[in-house]
C-alpha cells in the first residue's frame, strides 16, 4: 500500500484511469489521524448533531417528551408543535424545504453536508475515534492488521468490537425512543419487558449503524448515496470545491531540504502522500475532483501542516472554485443561487405562516342517512346531523355548536352535558336542526354550523365553520 | 476478450443497489400506504400498530427487494455473439 502511493509518477493521471480503481477489490482504509481548523469544525459538527440526537428524546415539554414520533397514536409531537395525520402536507414541506437547503448550500460551498452533517460521516467519525483510541493511528493499524493471529490483537480486535456494538446499542435504543417513550422503554428493556417490535428495531438499527459505520464506511458513500451520484448537478465553475493547486503542485517530487526546487523543475508538492493517507475515501485529490470526494477536508489540513513545516505558503489543497484556479473571478450572486434562495425563502416563510394559521378544531358534519326530514307535533321541520368534532390543541376545551343560515333556526342536542373534547379526542354528536316551514324558500337550503371553543371564544384557531344542507318539503 | 472494466460492477455495489432502493422505495411505500390505512380500524388487523407498521414495511421491502432483484437480472449483459460465430457453432 505504502509503495503504491510513493510511486506516483509526476505526470497528472487522467480521469479514466481513476475510474478502473473504483471497480476494484476494496482494500481497508485507514485515515491517518489529522488536526486542522477543518477536522476541529467536524468535531464541533459531531458533538452538536450526535448531542442533538442524544439528548433530545430525553427532554420533556409541557409534561410529555418534547420529540415523540408517536406511530400508534398517529400524533407526531415536536416540542410545541403536535402534527396530526391530516398536517401530513406540512411535514412534506419541511421535508422539500430540507432538499432544497441542500442544493442550496451545495451551489454555493460544495459538499458540505457530505464533510460534515451527514449522519454517514458522523457516526463513521465516531467509530474511527474508538478504533484509534484501542488500535492507535493508522500505521498501527496496518501493522496489527498483517500480523498473525495473537493474544494480544485478539484482545485489541474484541475490545475495539465491544465499544462499537455498545455504542452502536445504545444508539438503536435512543432511535426507537424517538418513537416509543423512552423513560419507558429503557426500564422495559432493562427488565426483558419491550415490546417484540421495539426489541426488534433496537436491533436492527443499532445493527445498521455498526455495520455502516464500523465496516462500511466509505462503501456506503460511493455506492449507496443518491446524493453523490446527483450532487455534481448542482455545481458550476462558482461552487466552492475541494482543489489542489496543479500548477502550483506540479511537477511534484521529494527533494533536499535548501535545494533550490525551482531551478530543479519541481513544483510546490514535495509528495509526501499525507493528503492520500487521510483520505476517508482513499482518494488522491491531486489527481483532481473525483465523486469520491467527500469534501470532508483532512487534506486541506494535512497539507497545510505540511507546507508549514517545510516553508511554503499555506494553500497547496484548499476551497476554491474552478474559476479562480483558471485565474478568474467568482461570482457569489449568481442565477443559481438567486433561485434557489428565493424558493427556499418563500417556502419557509409561507410554512412557517401556515403553521401559525393552522386550525386547532375540525368540524365535519354527517347528514342522518336514514331520512330525508321529519316534521314534529308543532308543524315544524326537523333535520338530523351527525357532527364530528376534533380538537387538535394540545389543551383541554369545551366547546359549543351553533347553526345558522334560516331565520329563527334552531339546533338541539339529545345530550346535555358539557361538550368537552380533551386533546386530540373525536366526539360524535348527533344534532337536530329545527326550521320553521314558512322559512323554507326551496327544497334545500345552505346552513352553516360553527364550533367554538366556550374557553376562548375569541381564539380564531378555535373557531371553524362548515357548511351542510337543510332538506324540506316542497314549498306550495 | 476479457470484459471491460466499465462492464464489472463490484458485488458490494450489486448488494447494494438491490437493498437499498428497495429499502427506500420501501419506507415511502409504507408511510403512504399506513397514512391512508390505519392498521387497526381500516384493516382489522388484531395486533399492536407498531408491530403492523414494522410488518408492513418488511412486506414492501421484501416486494420492492424482490423487483430491484428481478431489474439488475434482466440489466445484465447478453452473452456477446460475433459475426463470424455461426449458428451451428453455439
Amino acid at each position: 500500500m505504502k509503495s503504491s502511493e510513493e510511486n506516483h509518477t509526476t505526470q497528472s493521471i487522467p480521469l479514466e484511469t481513476v475510474q478502473e480503481s473504483l471497480y476494484a477489490k476494496r482494500e481497508k482504509i485507514y485515515p491517518r489521524q489529522v488536526l486542522g481548523l477543518f477536522s476541529r469544525l467536524r468535531i464541533t459538527s459531531v458533538f452538536t448533531l450526535l448531542g442533538i440526537y442524544y439528548i433530545f428524546p430525553w427532554l420533556t415539554w409541557d409534561g410529555r417528551q418534547a420529540v415523540l414520533l408517536d406511530l400508534p397514536a398517529r400524533k407526531f409531537y415536536i416540542f410545541g408543535l403536535t402534527f396530526w395525520p391530516q398536517d401530513m402536507i406540512f411535514l412534506a414541506f419541511l421535508l422539500i424545504m430540507a432538499g432544497l437547503t441542500l442544493f442550496f448550500f451545495t451551489a454555493l460551498a460544495g459538499r458540505l453536508w457530505c464533510g460534515f452533517a451527514c449522519p454517514q460521516t458522523v457516526w463513521t467519525e465516531v467509530f474511527l475515534w474508538m478504533e484509534r483510541w484501542v488500535e492507535g493511528d493508522r500505521p498501527q493499524q496496518m501493522k496489527l492488521d498483517k500480523a498473525p493471529m495473537s493474544a494480544r490483537k485478539f484482545r485489541l480486535k474484541a475490545t475495539k468490537h465491544a465499544i462499537w456494538i455498545f455504542f452502536a446499542a445504545y444508539t438503536g435504543l435512543t432511535f426507537v425512543g424517538f418513537f416509543s417513550p423512552i423513560r419507558e422503554l429503557c426500564v422495559n428493556l432493562w427488565h426483558f419487558n419491550a415490546s417484540t417490535t421495539e426489541t426488534f428495531w433496537v436491533f436492527f438499527y443499532g445493527f445498521a449503524t455498526y455495520g455502516n459505520a464500523g465496516w462500511l464506511r466509505e462503501q456506503i458513500c460511493i455506492y449507496m448515496c443518491p446524493y453523490a451520484r446527483f450532487q455534481s448537478a448542482m455545481f458550476d465553475k462558482d461552487t466552492m470545491v475541494l482543489a489542489y493547486d496543479t500548477q502550483r503542485g506540479e511537477p511534484r517530487g521529494s527533494r533536499k531540504r535548501g535545494e533550490d526546487y525551482k531551478t530543479a523543475g519541481l513544483g510546490d508538492c514535495v509528495n509526501c502522500t499525507m493528503c492520500v493517507q487521510v483520505c476517508p475515501t482513499g482518494i488522491d485529490i491531486r489527481n483532481g475532483l473525483q465523486y469520491q470526494c467527500i469534501s470532508c477536508s483532512a487534506c486541506i489540513d494535512i497539507c497545510d501542516e505540511v507546507m508549514d513545516k517545510v516553508g511554503y505558503p499555506r494553500g497547496l489543497i484548499r476551497y476554491t472554485t474552478q474559476n479562480i484556479l483558471e485565474g478568474g473571478h467568482t461570482h457569489v450572486f449568481r442565477l443559481r443561487i438567486f433561485i434557489y434562495g428565493f424558493l427556499l425563502l418563500s417556502l419557509f416563510l409561507g410554512w412557517m405562516y401556515a403553521i401559525s394559521q393552522r386550525s386547532l378544531v375540525e368540524l365535519d358534519v354527517m347528514r342522518d342517512r336514514n331520512s330525508l326530514f321529519k316534521e314534529t307535533e308543532t308543524g315544524f321541520i326537523e333535520n338530523v346531523y351527525v357532527v364530528k368534532l376534533m380538537n387538535l390543541d394540545e389543551h383541554a376545551h369545551s366547546f359549543q355548536i351553533t347553526a345558522k343560515g334560516i331565520d329563527g333556526l334552531q339546533l338541539e342536542l339529545n345530550q346535555t352535558s358539557e361538550l368537552k373534547l380533551v386533546s386530540g379526542e373525536i366526539l360524535d354528536v348527533p344534532v337536530r336542526l329545527i326550521a320553521d316551514p314558512k322559512q323554507l324558500k326551496q327544497r334545500s337550503t345552505d346552513v352553516s354550523f360553527q364550533m367554538q371553543a366556550t374557553d376562548a371564544p375569541t381564539n380564531p384557531k378555535l373557531t371553524t365553520v362548515e357548511q351542510a344542507r337543510f332538506l324540506g318539503p316542497i314549498t306550495r | 476478450m476479457p470484459s471491460s472494466p466499465a462492464l464489472t460492477v463490484p458485488k458490494a455495489q450489486k448488494i447494494m443497489a438491490v437493498l437499498w432502493s428497495s429499502f427506500l422505495v420501501s419506507s415511502l411505500a409504507s408511510i403512504l400506504f399506513f397514512f391512508t390505512f390505519d392498521p387497526q380500524t381500516a384493516l382489522h388487523l388484531d395486533i399492536s400498530k407498531m408491530a403492523a407498521y414494522s410488518i408492513g414495511f418488511f412486506l414492501f421491502w421484501l416486494t420492492t427487494g424482490l423487483s430491484s432483484l428481478l431489474t439488475l437480472y434482466f440489466s445484465t449483459p447478453l452473452p456477446q455473439v460475433s459475426s463470424s460465430t455461426h449458428i451451428d457453432e453455439l
